[in-house]
């Protein structure tokens, strides 16, 4: 069993390093407790002996660590209302910084790519009804897409366990799903017929750019799994279907910096998110 | 219930009216932009993005050329873009870096001679190309730099990278090159660190 | 040896081993010290916190230290105007010209001892020698 002080805080930087070169991630201080217990947990996984023996195998590669790696971070399971700071960051501050410069009675797009299972673009959706004040003088286009068609099509199912549903307060599951039986709920057919689901590879721009533009586009844990020359592929695609002036904001623990410097960096309270500049050069 | 659904467009509208390589030197950024996306594909494209690479100043298109030809990886694409690596501009020169790094298989043949470059800024630049675990004896490569490069500055680059990938054979490279430079504070300060970090990997007893 | 207790610098170098020598030479002088690999990362951790003081290299992926300094220069706000002392390998007339013109307030050319880092940084922080 490995002790946490095992890993140094020179082997820490190196490995914060190494991985914000590599995919992007970035880790602070502040995450050190937290990156340490999951490379402890992959060091046991790969019967590495000691951090040093895992670097190796984390900068080779080898048997595909680095994927793994991220994995262990992003936590595949997903549910609603997650990074729920994000969703408080479009209402408080990304829509009022649109539409006050778009004007109202327009239609506002909004993008969720990944979507996986669907539950992002359906908390944006339940988000906006409960927390947007403006939101009756809009009319709201949520795209849910992703390059896995089979979660796609789950998505559009809408059929939610208990394990998704687990940060929503009770009244807003009674209030926008119906059960279906005693471990499972059903989202509000109006609600889940409103959410357009398409297949997405965010490389190709055959499939990117017939989606228009959209006034802030949620792209999280993705873009850290892709090489170097993808990663500008995609970047250059959704900065494509982003309306001049919109936003795009990534997972917590990504940074555009290491991507592209077509966006600009903007802060609202502790979220980082990126602009894509308006037609006269400035944000 | 303002939550609205459209359906998509029918047809998706071509990215560039005309032929790409053409509008390359389009007046409208935007058009030099989408040309650039789709140049590649193009005979003549590649070459012609290199070109474009020469005189093109917004760097949005700068940045879509670049990765077009990055996303190509191959040789005439690393041809297209090398000699950029000598620009004094900063912005292309380190945009050229980072377009070599996204295509470490392509560039592999090339790096021996960037390393050997009469231009200490390229051989500078270079190091860091030789990072990529794809690129096969980048190691010994750089071991040979420390032996003869005249720089400090370069070999300080050099050291970087072997801290990062040196094993046990690059120790002796290592010291010498301190050595041959005695009174810069910051190679002395490297090559220690180096040494350190090569010695505590699995691989790293001689 | 001037002390710089409480002082924030913002050191932006893309290789490790030049942040990690500067960082201890700082730290020694009493400077808090944080990092940025590149142009684009500087800006960012700039909206986060900002600094008494960027030590800015020139050759760095995504974004060069003489476009984050044109474009910090630029912005509106208290962190246009951090003192900034670029690092470069060039001693050429036209690399300083540049430097200055897009705002840099001090040139060094590498290799840089310890001492003259921290020298120039108590100048630039206005510290008393």
């Amino acid at each position: 069993m490995i002790e946490p002080q095992a890993v140094t805080a020179e082997e820490f930087r190196r490995l914060c390093e190494f991985l914000y070169r590599r995919t992007g991630l970035v880790f602070t201080e502040t995450k050190r407790y937290y990156v340490e217990r999951r490379v402890i947990d992959r060091i046991e996984a790969t019967g590495a002996r000691s951090f040093a023996d895992y670097f190796v195998l984390l900068r080779g590669d080898v048997r595909g660590e680095i994927e793994q790696f991220i994995n262990a971070f992003t936590v595949n399971e997903t549910y609603f209302y997650r990074e729920d700071h994000q969703l408080r960051c479009l209402t408080s501050d990304l829509l009022p910084e649109r539409t006050r410069l778009n004007g109202r009675g327009r239609t506002i797009r909004i993008w969720s790519v990944p979507c996986a299972t669907g539950e992002e673009p359906y908390s944006i959706a339940i988000w906006l009804l409960e927390n947007w004040p403006e939101v009756d003088g809009y009319d709201v286009e949520i795209v849910g897409s992703d390059i896995d068609t089979r979660a796609l099509q789950a998505a559009a199912a809408g059929v939610f366990g208990q394990r998704a549903l687990m940060r929503l307060p009770d009244d807003l599951v009674a209030k926008y799903f119906v059960p279906l039986d005693q471990d499972r709920w059903t989202i509000l057919d109006d609600l889940r017929s409103s959410i357009r689901f398409t297949p997405v590879n965010l490389v190709d721009s055959g499939d990117t750019r017939p989606h228009g533009q959209f006034d802030v586009i949620f792209c999280r844990n993705v873009l850290i799994y892709f090489d170097d020359a993808s990663r500008r592929v995609a970047a250059e695609n959704l900065y494509e279907t982003l309306a001049p002036g919109g936003f795009i904001c990534l997972g917590h623990t990504e940074s555009m910096s290491r991507i592209s410097p077509l966006f600009e960096a903007r802060r609202f309270g502790d979220a980082i998110v990126y602009q894509r500049p308006r037609e006269d050069g400035h944000a | 219930m303002p939550l609205i659904r459209k359906d998509p467009p029918d047809a998706i509208s071509p990215e560039s009216p005309g032929p790409a390589i053409a509008d390359l030197a389009s007046a409208s950024a935007d058009r030099r932009w989408a040309a650039a996306r789709t140049a590649a594909s193009e005979p003549g494209g590649i070459a012609a993005l290199g070109r474009a690479l020469a005189v093109e100043a917004n760097p949005r298109v700068r940045e879509a050329i670049l990765t077009a030809l990055a996303r190509r990886g191959s040789a005439e694409a690393v041809d297209a873009v090398l000699p950029h690596l000598r620009s004094d501009d900063a912005g292309l020169r380190t945009a050229v870096l980072d377009t070599l790094r996204a295509m470490p298989l392509a560039l592999a043949p090339y790096l021996a001679g960037l390393l050997r470059d009469r231009d200490a800024d390229v051989r500078l630049l270079a190091c860091d190309l030789a990072r990529d675990p794809a690129i096969a004896g980048a190691a010994d490569l750089l071991c040979d730099l420390l032996a003869r490069d005249p720089s400090a500055n370069v070999c300080a680059a050099a050291v970087e990278v072997l801290a990062e990938i040196g094993e046990a054979a690059a120790l002796p490279a290592l010291a010498h090159c301190a050595t041959r430079f005695p009174v810069d504070p910051f190679l002395a300060f490297a090559v220690e660190m180096a040494t350190q970090r090569i010695l505590s990997q699995p691989l790293g007893r001689p | 040896m001037p002390d710089a207790t409480g002082m924030r610098v913002l050191v932006i170098d893309d290789a490790a081993l030049v942040r990690l020598y500067y960082r201890e030479a700082l730290e020694r002088a009493g400077y808090a010290v944080d990092e940025a690999l590149n142009g684009l990362e500087a800006l960012e951790k700039l909206l986060v916190a900002p600094a008494d003081l960027l030590i800015v290299d020139i050759n760095m992926p995504q974004m060069d230290g003489l476009t984050f300094l044109r474009a910090l220069r630029g912005q509106d706000g208290p962190n246009a105007s951090i003192p900034a002392l670029v690092t470069s390998t060039e001693a050429g007339p036209q690399d300083l010209a540049a430097a200055r013109s897009a705002g840099a307030n001090f040139y060094l050319v590498k290799p840089i001892s310890r001492k003259a880092l921290v020298e120039h940084a108590a100048l630039l922080c206005g510290i008393p020698a």
